[in-house]
């Protein structure tokens, strides 16, 4: 195991998709591509977890899967996420005709 | 040689996230979106959490970037391709912020001390081995690793079966919202032409382009008949 992959390696991993991330939330005016972003920072989050799990030491008491149990209701929270998300931009592409979050501002005073 | 194929994969990653976040064409940032998806489910498989590789290729490739799809599809744009590209401003602030926050997070990784009788899991090179050696019980690991499913199963209905609920709960809300959000076709014809006397009313529209699509769904029969007629 003398040639393992560091943990240092996964979380700069996870750092830089979740800085790419933010910067298609940022960059992008199409709403589908926000959610895109959006959906990349989920997952860098969801590395940081399941490697930390993998090579941390477990304290007394802890379930022998925490990472990956919590990974997986990310998963579940991303998937309605993105449910009610696609829901919402065709809600807004129905009444501004663009799927442009520039364009979504009746609320901005 | 798990280090060689660690930074190959990741690099293809990156590549991959870069052509979602840059790619001009939707549906290309979206089939770029499902190669960065199966890049983390590999990464998943080298952390040796190969069921949470398969909810990944399932959920996050099969039923998200599918539904990312169908989105980009019903809402492609009536301008052209011009609202896909970035916007002319915010490139600057948008580079300086995600750049910023990796090197805040690089330079949070790099200079961890460790919590007081921990060591430093910035230091940390291997992964603690689930090989069983001769004559000692395996590592409580070992058990969860071999049998993931099993165990996940048997995590669900014990040790977290409140938020197991509360998934369930969210995912029911979630279909209700989606299905009201997205329904109203109980009268189809009123909605429909109010959005087409919004669009003929906007002045960004290309004219005869605006409302092309609900013209043609009540007079395309008749322009199908017309010529047997004739």
């Amino acid at each position: 195991m003398s040639h393992d992959i560091p943990l240092n390696w996964f979380l700069y991993f996870a750092a830089a998709s979740f800085s790419i991330g933010l910067m298609g939330v940022l960059l992008r005016r199409n709403a589908v591509a926000v959610l895109m972003a959006i959906e990349i920072m989920l997952n860098a989050a969801n590395i940081n977890l399941v490697a930390f799990w993998r090579y941390g030491t477990p304290p007394q008491g802890e379930g022998p899967l925490t990472g990956v149990m919590v990974a997986i209701f990310v998963i579940t929270i991303a998937a309605a996420e993105v449910a009610v998300g696609i829901g919402l931009i065709l809600l807004c592409y129905r009444r501004w005709h663009a799927a442009d979050v520039d364009r979504f501002d009746s609320m901005s005073g | 040689m798990s280090q060689t194929l660690f930074l190959a994969i990741s690099a293809l990653g990156l590549l991959a996230a870069v052509g979602t976040i840059l790619a001009r064409n939707l549906v290309h940032a979206a089939l770029y979106l499902v190669a960065f998806f199966f890049i983390v489910a590999c990464q998943f498989v080298m952390l040796e959490a190969e069921f949470l590789a398969a909810v990944q290729v399932l959920i996050y490739i099969g039923a998200v970037a599918i539904l990312m799809l169908f989105g980009i599809m019903l809402t492609r744009n009536v301008q052209g391709d011009d609202t896909t590209t970035p916007a002319s401003g915010s490139t600057l602030p948008a580079l300086v912020a995600g750049l910023g926050l990796f090197l805040v997070i690089a330079f949070g990784i790099n200079n961890h001390v460790g919590l007081q009788d921990r060591a430093a899991w910035s230091a940390t090179r291997t992964r603690p081995s689930i090989v069983a050696e001769a004559g000692r019980e395996p590592p409580p690991r070992a058990g969860a690793i071999n049998a993931m499913g099993k165990t996940v199963g048997d995590e669900m209905m014990t040790r977290f079966v409140l938020p197991f609920e509360v998934a369930g709960l969210l995912l029911t809300a979630a279909l209700v919202g989606a299905i009201a959000l997205a329904f109203r076709e109980g009268d189809e014809e009123t909605p429909r032409r109010g959005g087409m006397a919004t669009r003929a009313s906007g002045a960004t529209e290309p004219s005869g382009v605006g409302n092309g699509r609900e013209v043609r769904g009540s007079t395309s029969p008749e322009a199908l008949t017309t010529p047997s007629r004739s």
